[in-house]
């Protein structure tokens, strides 16, 4: 059995091209029962995010370049896009390599972000609409749950996954770092602005279990502090008092001075007894002054700090990424033997099963003559000719095994000839 | 007995370098190993000191090797205890570990040179005090070291912070307050012990030959130790972070002096 995959992905094909071929849901049910057919496309399925769009198939070993044609063909006629138009940007691949893409894929090494988690869910979906279409079988069906314990196996063994790559995970990561458990934390917002929100309720999501909203117009902080749930609006002019209070504190006002001072932080410190507070400044100018940033227990990082804390977890990333390449190689030949016994394996099964069916027949057979017998007795016997069966049909399991592995698909003919396995 | 000790090293060595690989690889499986084989020595570890004291007919805390071993002994104990109130396996084992399986691979090359005991310790209405003063100072360092090991991971950690710039080994750590805690708990729980076996000795000591204080090396170290971490625990919200780190580092390094000083210099608390 063979593996095609063909496709295209944001490395390739600008976004014009990728959204016309685009496949929701519904569209890839109906137009996969077109593709397999039973002859050169045996199973299919259709990956389909906003970076890529690819398509594979189960085909047998003497089709392969026949089945990747026909799945261009597909995307095409499925798509209604003529093929010109993305012809150029599309890759192909067979066997090991196609195995390979997929795994790197479901592991979000091929991913615009290494490491994003979407990619394995949108692999998990494409695989239950292809069974739900009938299109996924007894290959695919492999494929895609190795797919995904290589995934997994990536996730837990490098880092590929292991540090934020968004100011608002940043922010949550770093506060793990300083507080550990986020959990009962207090945030203070000031000022209002998309990323700070994004942050706080990032930083909810983690465990913080309240956050103060304080924005020099009162009424705008009630505003915002009812987005949260668990949000209270507090006084401007108190902000020193409420700095002492919180633990994590968050800044972007359109302020065009300094709004926090090494003074109001190291009161607010004294007052919360020396514990560690983080202040995360995403607003330019700055609110927070970076003095406070040398005072002990005071954590500051500006947006400029963040972004190059992104930027090293990005090349910490890819720098996990070869790791997990590894991975990925040892789960590709491991695959291959899979795919190999799925192929040789119910010849070899009929073999084993056909020699011990002459066995049991003719103990059957001979049965009478040996008289009363123990269950023991009788246990021992059979017994006895099953390894018998075994010891004799070991060489041949271990030729025929070399003979598909060396790709001589007659030789496994005539052992199948041989003993009658096709009857 | 020898072949319990050398079963504890071998287990020892083993936890050892996976606690470094798991450092390394952040595998589970590899931290499971290291854990295992750590248990594994323990219980032998355990069994040579019980052995020990059965064979020899003394409390194996005497001689320099004995009470190596038996810091060795502590140190798992304290890591044990770290490890299993935190969860904090890997950063702390690949300090901890390293220096169990060496103290115990010294320990088991000091042997054979064991003479008797002195009958100065032996005797004297008191004599039962001495193994609980030894006992409990030994699980005082014990204490300070893991406070020690929590204190440079914070330092390693607050510098990183404050520099924004982070290595390897920072992702590798327990958070800043984890490890704060653990410092202070541990040397809580080491001022403690400290308090109790310097007690224990000073008891020990008059109810033998009527004096207190020796002017010995070891008890200068130990009162200066005990001053130093009486200051750190009592000054424990204005100092928090930083400067409570560097100070537990001060007060290990004043319990090195201690136990190598006596060592080096002798006087009246000397080992065999």
């Amino acid at each position: 059995m063979s593996i095609v995959l063909v496709g295209l992905n944001h490395k390739t094909a600008p976004i014009e091209v990728r959204e016309r071929l685009a496949f929701t849901d519904e569209a890839s049910v109906a137009s996969l029962r077109m593709l397999v057919d039973g002859e050169i496309i045996r199973e299919g399925l259709v990956v389909s995010t906003c970076n890529r769009v690819e398509i594979l198939a189960a085909t047998g070993p003497q089709h392969v370049a026949e089945a990747a044609a026909r799945l261009s063909g597909f995307l095409s006629e499925a798509r209604d896009v003529p093929r010109e138009v993305f012809s150029k940007h599309l890759y192909t691949h067979a066997d090991e390599a196609a195995v390979r893409h997929l795994f790197r894929v479901a592991s979000s090494l091929d991913s615009m972000v290494v490491g994003e988690p979407q990619v394995l869910g949108q692999v998990r979906r494409a695989y239950t609409t292809a069974v739900g279409a009938g299109t996924a079988g007894r290959v695919l069906h492999r494929l895609v749950h190795h797919a995904l314990r290589v995934a997994k196996r990536v996730r837990t063994e490098t880092g590929v996954a292991s540090s934020a790559v968004s100011i608002s995970f940043t922010a949550v990561e770093l506060g793990r770092k300083i507080f550990g458990s986020l959990k009962g934390s207090t945030v203070l917002l000031i000022g209002a602005g998309e990323m700070a929100e994004l942050s706080a309720k990032h930083l909810a999501r983690a465990g913080a279990s309240r956050i103060l909203v304080s924005n020099r117009t009162y009424r705008a902080a009630v505003e915002l502090a009812n987005k949260f749930g668990e949000a209270a609006a507090v006084d401007y002019s108190q902000l020193t008092a409420h700095l002492a209070e919180a633990d994590i504190v968050i800044c972007s006002t359109a302020a065009g001075e300094y709004v926090i001072t090494p003074e109001m932080a190291a009161e607010a410190r004294e007052s919360r007894r020396n514990r560690p507070a983080f202040f995360i400044d995403i607003s330019v100018p700055r609110n927070v002054d970076p003095a406070v940033g040398s005072l002990d227990n005071l954590f500051v990082f500006d947006i400029d700090d963040l972004e190059a804390v992104i930027a090293s977890n990005i090349r910490e990333r890819e720098h996990e990424a070869q790791r997990a390449e590894l991975i990925v190689e040892s789960e590709v030949m491991q695959f291959q033997q899979t795919l190999r016994d799925l192929d040789i394996g119910p010849t070899l099964g009929a073999l084993r099963e056909k020699l011990q069916s002459i066995a049991l027949e003719e103990m059957k057979r001979q049965r009478q003559r040996l008289g009363n017998l123990t269950p023991e007795q009788e246990k021992a016997i059979e017994a006895l000719l099953m390894s018998t069966v075994n010891k004799i049909s070991h060489p041949v399991i271990h030729r025929l095994r070399r003979s598909y592995d060396t790709g001589e698909e007659d030789n496994v003919q005539a052992w199948r000839d041989i003993f009658h396995l096709d009857d | 007995m020898k072949p319990f000790l050398y079963a504890a090293l071998a287990a020892y060595v083993v936890a050892a370098i996976h606690s470094v690989l798991a450092f390394v690889n952040k595998r589970r499986l590899t931290e499971r190993v290291s854990l295992l084989a750590l248990v594994a020595g323990f219980v032998a570890h355990t069994a040579a000191l019980v052995a020990d004291w059965v064979g020899d007919g003394h409390y194996p805390l005497f001689h320099l090797h004995e009470t190596i071993s038996f810091l060795a002994w502590t140190l798992v104990i304290a890591y044990g205890v770290a490890v299993y109130r935190y969860g904090v396996q890997r950063a702390f084992s690949v300090f901890t570990l390293p220096l169990v399986a060496w103290l115990v691979f010294i320990s088991n090359f000091l042997r054979g040179s064991a003479s008797l005991l002195p009958s100065r310790v032996i005797g004297g209405e008191a004599a039962w005090l001495f193994p609980v003063h030894t006992t409990l100072l030994l699980f005082a360092y014990a204490s300070f070291f893991v406070a020690f090991a929590a204190s440079v991971m914070y330092l390693l950690q607050e510098r990183e912070l404050k520099l924004k710039t982070f290595s390897a080994i920072f992702h590798r750590l327990p958070s800043l307050s984890t490890v704060d805690e653990i410092g202070t708990g541990a040397a809580s729980v080491g001022f403690t012990l400290l308090t109790l076996g310097i007690i224990t000795g000073v008891v020990w000591s008059s109810s033998r030959n009527g004096r207190m204080w020796h002017n010995d090396p070891i008890e200068i170290f130990a009162l200066l130790t005990w001053i130093l971490y009486l200051a750190l625990i009592h000054y424990r919200a204005q100092w928090r972070g930083r400067k409570a780190a560097w100070l537990s580092v001060a007060g290990f390094a004043l319990v090195l002096c201690t136990f190598i000083g006596a060592m080096l210099m002798g006087g009246y608390h000397v080992f065999g």
